[in-house]
C-alpha cells in the first residue's frame, strides 16, 4: 500500500492504496467519483477520459503511483448541476447525450479542446479533437453540434461575464 | 392540434445528471462491505464436463462462496422463448460464453485467482462452427431435438409459374455480418439479500419483471419476494434483452451473508459471453415484369443463433416477415431456419433479423431497376402497397403506411436532386463517389400471441408534482422524456412537474419490454390513458373541497381553479392524504393486433409498422478499397413526432451504426473460439466516420398511437445497409453481397471487375 496525494477537482486528496491500482479504480472507488467510467479496459474508448494537467487522458491506462502530485480534473470537476459549465449546457441544449455513459469522457475531452481554441472549431477539428470517445448511441452529429454550440457561447459570454 | 409539450424539441429531462456524470448507474455503485463476484466461463465451445472440482477454489483465503449447478435451488436454465441455457453447465458446454461456476470474494483479485483454482475435467467434443453443416445428418446433435431451433414458412401464389412468366429474374446470396451491440456500459450490477430474504437485483436490462420471473425460476423463490431495478442503462439495443447477470447475481447474494455482491463484466468478457447479431445467409431470387412490376420473390435464410435459442425463433420470424420489403408481390416463398451452432450466442438486436434481409431485397430492387433502365424511385414507388392494400406475405395493411411519401422526399432532396454534381465532386482522383437509396420497414410491438400490453401510473406528490411510472426502461433512446411530454402535456403542467421512475418491479407496473420500437408507442398510450383518470381525480377532489359542482372546476397550468379561489396540488395531496384516498391512479393500454396469425410464419403478421428511406453518399478510394460515408439523408415514418430532437438522435444513431454494420463490424469466431476479443479487433464507428446526417420525417399520423405517434428505435438503422451497398456499386460498379463491406472485399470486387472487362474487351 502506498499513499499518493494529488489534487482532484481542485481538492488536494490523499489515498492509500496499491501504486498499481489504476487511476480510474482509484477515483470511482477510493473518491467515489464514478461519472470516469471503464468500458474497455484498454485505452480504446475514452470512457474513463480525465485531465491531468490539462491534458486528456485515459485514466484506466494511468496507474495510482503515476498521479502523485499532479492536478487532474473528472467530469464532476468540469461542472456539477445546477453550476453547468457551458460545454454541459451545451450537450443538453443540443441532445448530445443519449444512455450517457460515454458521455463524461467526451465532456473532459471536449473541455481540454475547447480550452485551448478561441474559435468556432470546424467539424473537422472537432472530429480530431474528438477521435478517441466512443459513443454507440448519438451518432455524433449532436455532439459536432454542441462544440460548437459551447465555443460560440464561450466566445460570446467569457466566463468572467457568466 | 396545438400542444405545448408534445412534439416539440423538448430536451431531455435526464440530460443535467447524464451531463455531469451525477446519474449513478447501476455499476457505478460501491459500498463498503461488498463483495465481487466472477463467472467462470468454459473452456471449450463444445465438450463434456466429467467432473467439477472446488475445493481448492473455497480453501482460497478472502473466497466467501464458489457456486456450481449443485447450488441452484431451482431450474437451472433462462431463456426468454425457450429456457435452453443453463444458468451454470451441469453436463455439458456448447460455448465459451456458458458458465459454468460463480465466485464470490472480498476483492475482484481473490474471485479472478478463485476462477483459476476451479478444476473441470472436460472431454471436448467436435465444434459445429457452421449453420449449414449443423442442419447435416453428420453435424453432432447440439439439443436433444437437434440443430434446428426453428423453421418459419410463408407461401403465396404461385412462385414457378411467375419465374416462368416473368421478364427479369435476379438470384443472389448474401452473408451478413454478426455484429456486436458494443453498449458503452458492459453487463452488471448488484445482487443483496435482506434478513428477512428480500432480494434486491439491480442490474440494467430491457424487461424487469421478466428477468425477475427468470430469476424467481432459477430460484425457486417467490418473485414477489424479488425486486428488480433494471434503469437505468448504459446502452442495450437489444443486448440487455435477455438475462446477462442477473441470476448470478441473485445465486452468489444467496451465499453472501446479507453483503451485497457485485459483477461488472470487462469487454473482454462481455464479447464471449454476451448476445451477438444473427449472422445469415440468404438467399433471394425475386422476379419482375418489363414494365417494373414485382412478380415474385423466393427466400431462404439461415440464421446462426449460436449455442442457445434467445430470442432466435423470433429473429427469423420477423425476417421473413420483412423478406419481401414494403412491397406488394403476389407469388413469395420464404422460408426460414434457425439453426444451433458452438459460434457463441445470438439474440435480439436493433432491427430483429430485418437489416439482414432487406440487403437481399433492396439490392435487388437496385439490379432490376439498373437491368429495366427504371429510375429507383420510379420502381419502389410502383411496387410499395399502400394503407388498406395486400402486403408481400399476404394480409391487408390497416395501419397507416408512409412509405410512398418517404420516397417523393427522398426524390425532392438536395442530395439526390443533386446527385451528379456531388459525385462529381471527389476529394482525390483515385477516389469515386455514388450516391443511392433503400427503404425498408419494421414491425412494432410484437407478433401475433404474445403478450403486448403498456401500464402506467401517475401519482400526485405531497410537493405538488406528479410521478410518472412506466415499466418500460430508460435505455437511451429518451422514452422517459416522451413519457413526461405526454404527462405535462395532458396534465396542463410544466414538465418540470414530472418526475418520472422507469423500470422497478417495486414501483411501475409491468408494461411490457423495451424492445420491438414499442416503447414510445405502448408507454406512451399507457401514460395517456392514465392521465384523464389524475384530471378526473384532481377534480373530483376540488371539488369536494370547495363542495362546489365539478363543472365548475378548471384545471390550470400547475393548479386549479374554480369561483376565483386557486387550489394549489400540494393541498389536493394533503386534502387525499388527511381523508385516506389514494393519490395514485393507473392506465392501461392493448397494443392493437391482426386476428388472424399467417400460417407458419411464427406470429406474423404485426398491425403496425414504421418505415423509414436512406439516401447516402459514399466515396470509395478505388486504390484500397476504403469507403466512407459522406451524406445520409434519413426519411423516416414514425408517425407524428412526439419530439424532433429525440428522433433525430435515434436517425443519426441508427446511421451510424448501420455503417458499422455495413463496413467494418464483424464479431470473428473460428471454430467455436473468439477472435474478436475487444474494441482493439472490433471497430466501431467513431467520430471521424460520422457523416452529414440530416433527417426528413414525413409524419403520416397513426390514429392509434398517442398524439399520432408510432416507433423508430429500429428502422433508423437498416435501409442504410442497402444504400450504402448500392451507393458503392454506383460509385465503382462493383457489387458487394458479402457484409462488412471491408476494404479488402471492396478491392477484390473492383479487381474481379477489372478483370470481367479485360476479358469482355477480349
Amino acid at each position: 500500500m502506498k499513499s499518493i496525494q494529488f489534487i482532484v477537482n481542485g481538492k488536494e486528496r490523499t489515498v492509500v492504496c496499491p501504486p498499481a491500482k489504476t487511476l480510474l479504480d482509484v477515483l470511482r472507488e477510493d473518491l467515489g467519483l464514478t461519472a470516469s467510467k471503464e468500458c474497455c479496459g484498454k485505452g480504446e474508448c475514452g470512457s474513463c477520459s480525465v485531465l491531468i494537467n490539462k491534458e486528456v487522458v485515459c485514466s484506466c491506462l494511468v496507474l495510482a503511483g503515476q498521479a502523485q502530485n499532479q492536478v487532474i480534473t473528472t467530469c464532476e470537476g468540469v461542472g456539477l448541476s445546477p453550476n453547468l459549465d457551458v460545454i454541459q449546457e451545451s450537450f443538453i441544449a443540443e441532445g448530445a447525450t443519449q444512455c450517457g455513459y460515454c458521455t463524461p469522457g467526451i465532456i473532459v475531452s471536449a473541455k481540454a479542446f475547447l480550452d485551448e481554441v478561441d474559435t468556432i472549431p470546424s467539424a473537422e477539428e472537432i472530429k480530431t479533437a474528438l477521435g478517441g470517445n466512443l459513443c454507440r448511441c448519438t451518432g455524433y452529429t449532436k455532439i459536432i453540434k454542441a462544440v460548437q454550440t459551447a465555443a460560440s457561447k464561450k466566445i460570446s459570454e467569457p466566463e468572467t461575464a457568466r | 392540434m396545438n400542444t405545448k409539450w408534445v412534439g416539440k424539441r423538448v430536451q431531455r429531462i435526464d440530460g443535467p445528471e447524464k451531463v455531469t456524470g451525477e446519474l449513478k448507474y447501476m455499476t457505478d455503485y460501491h459500498f463498503d462491505n461488498m463483495v465481487w463476484g466472477k463467472v467462470l466461463r468454459s473452456e471449450y465451445p463444445h465438450a463434456k464436463i466429467k467432473s467439477i472440482d472446488i475445493e481448492a477454489a473455497k480453501n482460497l483465503p478472502g473466497v466467501i462462496c464458489v457456486l456450481t449447478h449443485k447450488d441452484i435451488p431451482g431450474f437451472n436454465g433462462f431463456g426468454i422463448v425457450v429456457p435452453d441455457q443453463p444458468v451454470l453447465c451441469s453436463d455439458i458446454v456448447r460455448c465459451t460464453g456458458d458458465a459454468v461456476a460463480l465466485a464470490a470474494a472480498e476483492t475482484l483479485e481473490i474471485a479472478e485467482q478463485a476462477l483459476t483454482l476451479i478444476k473441470v475435467d472436460y472431454e471436448p467434443l467436435e465444434v459445429v462452427a457452421d449453420a449449414e453443416y449443423a442442419l447435416t445428418d453428420s453435424a453432432p446433435k447440439l439439443h436433444p431435438d437437434g440443430n434446428l431451433h426453428s423453421h418459419v414458412k410463408i407461401k403465396n401464389g404461385n412462385i414457378e409459374e411467375a419465374f416462368e412468366e416473368a421478364d427479369i429474374i435476379v438470384e443472389n446470396t448474401f452473408f451478413s455480418p454478426r455484429q456486436m451491440h458494443a453498449f458503452i456500459e458492459t453487463e452488471g450490477g448488484w445482487g443483496v439479500m435482506d434478513e428477512e430474504g428480500f432480494l434486491t437485483i439491480r442490474c440494467p436490462g430491457q424487461y424487469a419483471y421478466r428477468d425477475r420471473m427468470q430469476i424467481a425460476r432459477s430460484l425457486a423463490y417467490n418473485p414477489e419476494r424479488i425486486r428488480v431495478i433494471s434503469s437505468p442503462i448504459g446502452g442495450a439495443f437489444g443486448g440487455k434483452d435477455e438475462i446477462t447477470v442477473q441470476i448470478y447475481l441473485a445465486l452468489l447474494a444467496m451465499h453472501t451473508n446479507g453483503r451485497p455482491v457485485k459483477i461488472h463484466l470487462s469487454r473482454e468478457e462481455s464479447v464471449i459471453a454476451g448476445i451477438k447479431r444473427h449472422p445469415f445467409k440468404v438467399k433471394m431470387k425475386t422476379a419482375a415484369k418489363k414494365d417494373g412490376t414485382l412478380v415474385a420473390n423466393q427466400v431462404t435464410a439461415i440464421g446462426d443463433t449460436g449455442a442457445y435459442a434467445s430470442l432466435g425463433g423470433a429473429v427469423i420470424a420477423l425476417a421473413i416477415e420483412h423478406s419481401c420489403g414494403p412491397y406488394k408481390i403476389p407469388n413469395v416463398d420464404l422460408e426460414g431456419f434457425c439453426v444451433y451452432t458452438n459460434n457463441g450466442i445470438a439474440g435480439a438486436f436493433r432491427g430483429f433479423g430485418v437489416n439482414q434481409v432487406c440487403m437481399g431485397i433492396e439490392t435487388h430492387m437496385d439490379m432490376i431497376a439498373e437491368k429495366l433502365g427504371m429510375n429507383p424511385i420510379e420502381l419502389r414507388k410502383k411496387n410499395v402497397y399502400h394503407q388498406g392494400e395486400v402486403s408481400s406475405v399476404g394480409h391487408i395493411v390497416k395501419s397507416s403506411v408512409g412509405t410512398y411519401k418517404t420516397l417523393e422526399t427522398a426524390e425532392n432532396c438536395d442530395l439526390w436532386k443533386n446527385r451528379e454534381k456531388y459525385k462529381s465532386e471527389v476529394s482525390e482522383p483515385w477516389k469515386k463517389r455514388g450516391v443511392s437509396l433503400a427503404t425498408s420497414f419494421h414491425g412494432i410491438g410484437m407478433g401475433i400471441g404474445l403478450p403486448d400490453y403498456g401500464a402506467a401510473t401517475i401519482e400526485l406528490l405531497p410537493d405538488g408534482k406528479f410521478l410518472v411510472g412506466v415499466g418500460c426502461e430508460e435505455i437511451g433512446g429518451g422514452n422517459s422524456t416522451v413519457y413526461a411530454q405526454i404527462a405535462a402535456e395532458m396534465l396542463n403542467c410544466d414538465i418540470s412537474n414530472i418526475m418520472i421512475v422507469q423500470g422497478d418491479t417495486q414501483r411501475t407496473l409491468d408494461g411490457g419490454t423495451v424492445t420491438a420500437s414499442r416503447s414510445t408507442y405502448t408507454g406512451g398510450r399507457a401514460v395517456a390513458a392514465a392521465a384523464p383518470k389524475m384530471t378526473e381525480l384532481l377534480i373530483q377532489t376540488a371539488a369536494e373541497m370547495l363542495n362546489l359542482q365539478a363543472s365548475r372546476i378548471d384545471i390550470r397550468p400547475n393548479h386549479i381553479a374554480a369561483d376565483g379561489q386557486i387550489i394549489p396540488y400540494k393541498s389536493i395531496h394533503k386534502y387525499l392524504y388527511d381523508h385516506h384516498q389514494s393519490a395514485r391512479v393507473e392506465g392501461h393500454f392493448y397494443l392493437p393486433k391482426e386476428k388472424e396469425e399467417i400460417k407458419g410464419s411464427g406470429g406474423a403478421p404485426h398491425h403496425l409498422y414504421g418505415y423509414l428511406t436512406h439516401v447516402v453518399m459514399v466515396e470509395v478510394d478505388t486504390l484500397t478499397g476504403e469507403t466512407d460515408v459522406l451524406r445520409v439523408v434519413s426519411i423516416p415514418d414514425a408517425g407524428k413526432v412526439m419530439n424532433p430532437q429525440g428522433l433525430e438522435g435515434q436517425a443519426e444513431g441508427g446511421a451510424v451504426m448501420g455503417i458499422g454494420y455495413t463496413l467494418f463490424e464483424d464479431v470473428l469466431i473460428e471454430n467455436g473460439y473468439h477472435k474478436t476479443r475487444n474494441f482493439t479487433d472490433y471497430i466501431i464507428p467513431t467520430i471521424r466516420e460520422t457523416p452529414l446526417i440530416e433527417t426528413f420525417p414525413v409524419e403520416k399520423p397513426e390514429q392509434s398511437g398517442p398524439f399520432g405517434a408510432k416507433g423508430i428505435g429500429e428502422v433508423v438503422m437498416i435501409p442504410i445497409i442497402a444504400a450504402i451497398m448500392s451507393a458503392i456499386c454506383d460509385a465503382t460498379g462493383a457489387r458487394i453481397f458479402h457484409l462488412p463491406a471491408t476494404p479488402e472485399r471492396v478491392f477484390n470486387a473492383l479487381k474481379d471487375l477489372k478483370k470481367q472487362k479485360v476479358q469482355s474487351a477480349r
